[in-house]
């Protein structure tokens, strides 16, 4: 079928309507046992902009959608990818169709489409979505766009939903296993900058997470795509790192002042209310460094669960880790500026201790790869502690 | 499954709200608005689409209430409306992390109506149903913003011209923020914009903080000169156009303009006044802005105009510009409603403050008073009691006549009614002032507590007292209408009330009061005010009889005060004055003549006695009053002796001798003489009661009068006696007892002594006491041959003299009897006996003492021609035979008695 056909057959229908039938269409141009050939790819682009995404009339002039009309397209989208059983399938048409990198309003209804799946617990759309965020690089401008966009719908807009995310692991890990990925990259990445931390909602969700499921960080790359035929497939990267610079920091970065906020108010007692007996057990949320604590001991099981009994090393990459060494550094130099003592500053050396601990366990389970001696030669340049010492002195030696 | 069953919950609302909001049709709208709503929450990513949903909903709510004229239907019947009320609550309680999303939706879709919408009234469209909602939204979302966002959020606003309305609405939740970008716009725009904003009054205090702000910043010294060139000429427009930002920037004005700021804005107005912004500007709109701005403004004006020349021209152009406009009926400017209001401030500007200011705020006082006729009637008031000096005083009459002039043109048909009505605002005035004055010296002040009085020692009723005496002079002397006159002769009455109650001796004096100082000073001011008054009635209608009995009692209560001064200048002349006074009264009313004489003589008898020397007529010395029962009483043992003594007077008697068992009564006068007729309070007494007397037969009327008084105070019960003089015996057996305590009465009292001397004089009246007359003579008749005792017999025969003195200066004695005068130092006990009985008592008893035996002549005076009244022998003789009998040493007197006698004869 000639591309004019194409297009005459789907002008003959109304917005949704078309674009329901242009991703039939799509589907029959994309995917065969064969990879697509360029002209077909065109032919399925041209689709996709004028019946899908209306970007053009028929004249090429410029047009677009309103929010409804994105709206349904959504939901048609969401519809066909839902009914889609064949994983290559679906991801061979999500690429193509978000695939785009420059397209800021493709972006706006992948996101919206994100944000529905992770409301709507709709697992396809997620994986797919999973796969896109891995094969355009977690830590790229779009992945991380679309990653801000859905914490802003999850966990800012929409609060009442924890229960429903927390269950997202289990359904679709290799999207929360990217996702994580993604958010590591847009908090407490920078002391130059004012110091961005995570929601304590989102923080808590992660936390879960990572708690609950050892294997959730190395699921994506446990499990790798369905890709279509003939794409490149892009290596996933696990969160591990950017968890263990979340642990590893958030002793310098938290505030005891602004823990004390949140002790709740306390009831006021009525006369006649007796003090029950059977206490209650403390049901008291934790705090959010309590979180990071928990977060850091469920990140030292997946760094224990990463170990890979063949093949390289693949979950933590030591140039990632030796990242850390100049944020430390540059807090210590502040500390000692003040003149405060080193060794007895208890932030800094819970923050210390944590990074030995992370270094040893992934080291100790061979989930390190690239430049080891490089990362040890900058744990080296950190201020002094005992345990990062010895560990440094062990591993020296075993190089 | 949970997440199952919420999937398919979720897509089906997708489904159902996609497949509703395509209809495009409102109907169902309430439960898709309801979907939407749970979308919202549930999908926050389908919030544009939703939101997006909702601004049509709101649109056509919009149209649906607007187009709604009827009140009865119902407004949930349409669904769009109940849409709307489901969302406004929804939507502003969405939270803070909604907000960022929901403003701007709001605000795009308020500037969205409002174009749409823009050829309705904007009232209209603010009282429809969903526009107040969205509002609120706004508001409410607004609030929630960051400052930043926020600032973008009205920015977004102002810059559409069609929702100024908007913005001042939304606004009020954020004046600071809108108030200074409002005034960035063209002044229509932020006219438009402030007058929204300002009918929430909290935010008043945000648009004078921007508009202030503004102006400080244009004159700011700095290089940016140029750039601001245009600000206060901008100001003006804007404040031109609108109250608001007047009342805002000239609220407060004097912090606002201080001297610093006025030598900086000089120079700024020096460097750009020729610049295209500030033409126009110029003095004419000037005084338009300050015709509608509050009095401050103008007295910051009067104070400049003191150095400023430009000042000074624009007050003048401004006085000229306000005088011009009030003679336009119904002229309600601003700025003299303001001076109204701030009355008490502008008058103490007008006592306190430099020639200009005075005689520019005597000029706007006048608009003011000639407006509104109660403040004139306070300015009055205010002024009379509290000017000090010339200059205010002057200031009283130029606002007096200021307004008069200006309310009574000479052609208009009801001048009278006007001038008298304007009149009696002026007598309302001074009433006011008078009671204020009054009640001011009754208040506790703070400068008599602290002890720091004013200096002159002066009450505020006397500073009263001068205003109006000096008033009272400048009309006398001058030409202009004696408004002032009038009004104080309207309200004389009040004036006598104050006096009486200054002069009263039982008066309240609270300490730390202007009332507890001298009432002297006080009293002669106000006897001063009555003094000037014209009482005759010739200029206006005379004081009503109530009013003349209220100033005579305070006259006379003043002249008995006067009386007791100690300073004899003061004394004499405040005796003058109530003299002067009472002349003034009784000249024209004999109900005056009579009330001042009777108040004169009874104070002088009876409650002032001891002043003229009098002694209480009966002193009762014995020692020790006993408790008597009622059988012992000798008025119950009298009564029992029958009718003899029960006669009138008897009463006296148990006094007169002493009482049984006590033995006689002691006297206690015994050795001193009756009191002198000749005495300074005496004579000054007289003269009061002569100067009642004033006027055409008005001494003879009045010592009429007098003499009738005389006998009613002596002893009341022989007023209707009458004239005759009975037989001799007659006095001894009944009356005797009487005529001793009336002859006791009249010579204890020196007054009703001089009295009967002045009544002698004006002929006919002495008849009238004839009774005071007999008993004395019947006493003397009874007393004088027993006592032997010289000090005894030498009171008898002063008596006598003064008896015979009297007799004869009133002609009651004729030729030859009159000389027994002279005769009587030289007589015995019983040659004055007989003298008395047989010449003067039997000539008396048959010639009775009447006003009929004196012919008025052609003058008009009374009096007994001596050659048609000759004695008979009878009543002649017995004086012949004595003088005959002791020739050698009363000869002399025998020829000017008899001899000349016969040859008349």
């Amino acid at each position: 079928m000639s591309l004019s056909d194409l297009k005459h057959t789907l002008r003959k229908l109304e917005f949704p309507a078309c674009a329901k039938e242009a991703l039939i269409k799509i589907e029959q141009l994309l995917v065969g046992r064969a990879a697509p050939t360029s002209k077909q790819l065109d032919i399925a682009m041209d689709v996709i902009s004028e019946f899908v995404f209306c970007e053009t009339d028929r004249r090429g002039n410029r047009r677009g959608l309103n929010p409804l009309q994105e709206l349904q397209l959504i939901d048609i989208i969401c519809d066909y990818l839902s009914a889609c059983t064949n994983d290559t399938t679906k991801n061979t048409i999500f690429l193509s169709l978000f695939g785009g990198m420059e397209n800021q309003r493709k972006l706006k209804v992948l996101s919206i489409l994100a944000s529905m799946a992770v409301s709507a617990s709709s697992t396809p759309v997620l994986l797919a979505v999973g796969v896109w965020l891995q094969q355009m690089g977690c830590s790229s401008q779009q992945s991380l766009q679309l990653v801000e966009n859905v914490i802003k719908d999850h966990f800012f807009l929409n609060t009442s939903n924890q229960l429903a995310l927390k269950s997202l692991a289990t359904t679709a890990p290799q999207f929360v296993s990217n996702f994580i990925t993604a958010v590591t990259e847009l908090y407490m990445h920078d002391l130059q900058k004012a110091k961005k931390m995570p929601p304590k909602n989102l923080l808590e969700v992660i936390t879960s997470w990572v708690y609950s499921n050892p294997s959730l960080c190395m699921s994506a790359q446990l499990n790798p795509a369905a890709l279509p035929s003939g794409s490149i497939p892009m290596a996933a990267v696990t969160p591990l790192a950017g968890l263990i610079h979340w642990c590893a920091l958030a002793p310098l970065y938290i505030d005891d002042d602004t823990e004390m906020e949140e002790i709740p108010i306390k009831k006021i007692k009525l006369e006649d209310e007796k003090p029950s007996i059977v206490k209650s057990l403390p049901s008291k949320a934790l705090s959010e460094s309590e979180l990071y604590i928990k977060l850091h001991l469920g990140v030292l099981h997946s760094l224990r669960a990463g170990r890979r009994t063949h093949g390289p090393p693949t979950a933590v990459n030591a140039q990632h880790l030796a990242a850390l060494t100049p944020l430390v550094q540059a807090y210590a130099h502040q500390l000692l500026k003040f003149g405060v003592k080193l060794q007895s500053e208890t932030k800094l050396q819970d923050c210390l201790d944590r990074i030995g601990q992370a270094v040893q366990v992934a080291l100790a389970n061979g989930c390190v790869y690239g430049n080891i001696s490089n990362l040890l030669a900058a744990l080296d340049t950190l201020p002094e502690n005992r345990l990062l010492r010895i560990i440094i002195k062990s591993h020296q030696q075993s190089i | 499954m949970n997440t199952q069953n919420k999937q398919t919950a979720l897509s089906a609302d997708l489904n159902n709200f996609i497949y509703g909001v395509s209809r495009r049709n409102f109907q169902n709208a309430p439960e898709l608005t309801k979907i939407g709503i749970s979308l919202l929450r549930n999908f926050p990513a389908a919030r544009d689409a939703v939101l997006e949903y909702f601004a049509m909903v709101f649109h056509d709510a919009v149209n649906v209430s607007i187009n709604q004229t009827d009140y009865e239907s119902d407004s949930s019947a349409n669904g769009s409306l109940e849409s709307v009320s489901m969302i406004g609550p929804e939507l502003c309680s969405m939270g803070e992390s909604w907000a960022p999303f929901i403003a701007p939706w709001c605000i795009t879709l308020i500037m969205d109506i409002a174009t749409e919408k823009s050829n309705l009234p904007n009232a209209t469209l603010q009282n429809t149903e969903p526009v107040r909602v969205l509002l609120d939204i706004t508001t409410q979302n607004l609030t929630l913003l960051n400052a930043e966002e926020r600032a973008k959020c009205i920015d977004m606003m102002l810059d559409c011209r069609a929702c100024s309305w908007a913005v001042g609405w939304v606004g009020r939740a954020e004046p600071a923020l809108v108030a200074p970008r409002a005034l960035a716009l063209g002044a229509d725009a932020a006219r438009a914009v402030l007058a929204h904003l300002a009918n929430h009054p909290p935010a008043l205090y945000h648009v004078r903080a921007a508009l202030v702000d503004l102006f400080q910043e244009a004159i700011k010294e700095d290089s940016k000169a140029d750039k601001k060139r245009d600000v206060i000429p901008y100001l003006l427009n804007l404040a031109s156009k609108s109250d608001i930002v007047l009342k805002a920037l000239t609220q407060d004005i004097a912090l606002t303009l201080t001297d610093e700021v006025m030598d900086r804005l000089c120079v700024v107005c020096a460097t750009h006044r020729h610049s295209g912004a500030w033409e126009g500007v110029g003095p004419a709109s000037l005084v338009a802005l300050l015709l509608r701005s509050d009095v401050h403004c103008f007295l910051l004006l009067l104070k400049h105009a003191q150095r400023n020349v430009f000042c000074r021209q624009l007050l003048e152009y401004l006085l000229q510009k306000v005088e011009y406009e009030s003679l336009f009926p119904d002229s309600n400017l601003p700025l003299v409603m303001s001076a109204a209001e701030e009355i008490n401030i502008v008058r103490e500007k007008l006592l306190t403050g430099n020639q200009l200011e005075q005689y520019s705020i005597a000029r706007i006082l006048i608009l003011v008073c000639y407006n509104l006729p109660s403040e004139f009637v306070s300015t009055i008031s205010y002024l009379l009691q509290c000017a000090r000096s010339d200059t205010t005083l002057a200031l009283l009459v130029r606002v007096v006549s200021g307004a008069l002039a200006m309310h009574s043109p000479a052609d208009g048909p009801d001048v009278h009614a006007d001038v008298e009505r304007y009149q009696n605002l002026i007598n309302t005035g001074v009433e006011y002032a008078l009671r204020d004055a009054m009640m001011a010296d009754t208040q506790i002040k703070k400068c008599f507590v602290e002890g720091t009085g004013t200096k002159d020692e002066k009450t505020y009723l006397h500073h009263f007292c001068l205003n109006i005496v000096k008033l009272l002079r400048w009309e006398r002397s001058g030409v202009r209408c004696a408004w002032a006159a009038r009004a104080v002769a309207a309200r004389v009455g009040r004036v006598g009330a104050a006096l009486r109650a200054r002069a009263a001796l039982l008066r309240e004096r609270p300490p730390a009061t202007a009332a507890a100082l001298a009432d002297m000073p006080t009293c002669h001011a106000l006897a001063q005010v009555l003094d000037n008054v014209d009482l005759t009635g010739t200029k206006s209608a005379p004081p009503s009889v109530e009013v003349i009995l209220k100033v005579i009692q305070a006259t006379v209560q003043y002249f008995f005060r006067c009386l007791h001064e100690t300073d004899i200048m003061a004394k004499i002349r405040g005796v003058q004055t109530a003299s002067r006074l009472l002349r003034k009264l009784c000249l024209h009313s004999k109900l005056a003549r009579a009330v001042a004489l009777r108040d004169l003589l009874e104070t002088a008898m009876f409650r002032e006695d001891k002043v003229f020397g009098s002694r209480s007529d009966v002193t009762n010395n014995v020692a020790s009053p006993k408790d008597w029962n009622g059988e012992e009483l000798l008025i119950y043992m009298n009564q029992k002796h029958g009718p003899i003594t029960q006669l009138t007077q008897s009463h006296t008697s148990v006094f007169h001798a002493g009482i049984i068992g006590k033995g006689v009564r002691k006297r206690s006068d015994a050795g001193r003489g009756a009191p002198p007729v000749l005495a300074l309070d005496n004579e000054l007494l007289m003269g009061a009661l002569m100067a009642c007397m004033d006027g055409n037969s008005g001494i003879v009327e009045g010592s009429t009068s007098i003499s009738l008084l005389l006998v009613e105070l002596v002893s009341p019960d022989v007023m209707y006696n009458g004239l005759p003089w009975p037989d001799e015996d007659f006095t001894k057996q009944v009356s005797i007892e009487r005529e001793l305590y009336m002859r006791s009465a009249v010579e204890r009292c020196g007054v009703s002594r001089a009295a009967l001397r002045r009544t002698a004089r004006a002929r006919p009246a002495l008849c009238l006491s004839s009774a005071l007359l007999r008993a004395a003579a019947a006493s003397l008749l009874h007393r004088a041959h027993r006592h032997t005792q010289s000090a005894e017999m030498v009171r008898e025969l002063a008596a006598l003299v003064e008896l015979l003195s009297v007799m004869t200066l009133g002609q009651l004695l004729p030729h030859p009897l009159s000389h027994i005068l002279e005769l009587a130092p030289e007589l015995t006990p019983s040659e004055i006996v007989q003298v008395l009985r047989d010449c003067i008592w039997n000539y008396t008893r048959d010639h009775v003492p009447s006003p009929a035996l004196f012919s008025c002549d052609s003058t008009g005076l009374h009096w007994r021609d001596p050659s048609t009244c000759k004695p008979p022998p009878t009543y002649t003789d017995t004086l012949r035979m004595i003088i005959q009998k002791r020739i050698s040493k009363l000869g002399h007197m025998y020829p000017i008695m008899f001899l000349n006698l016969e040859k008349d004869s």
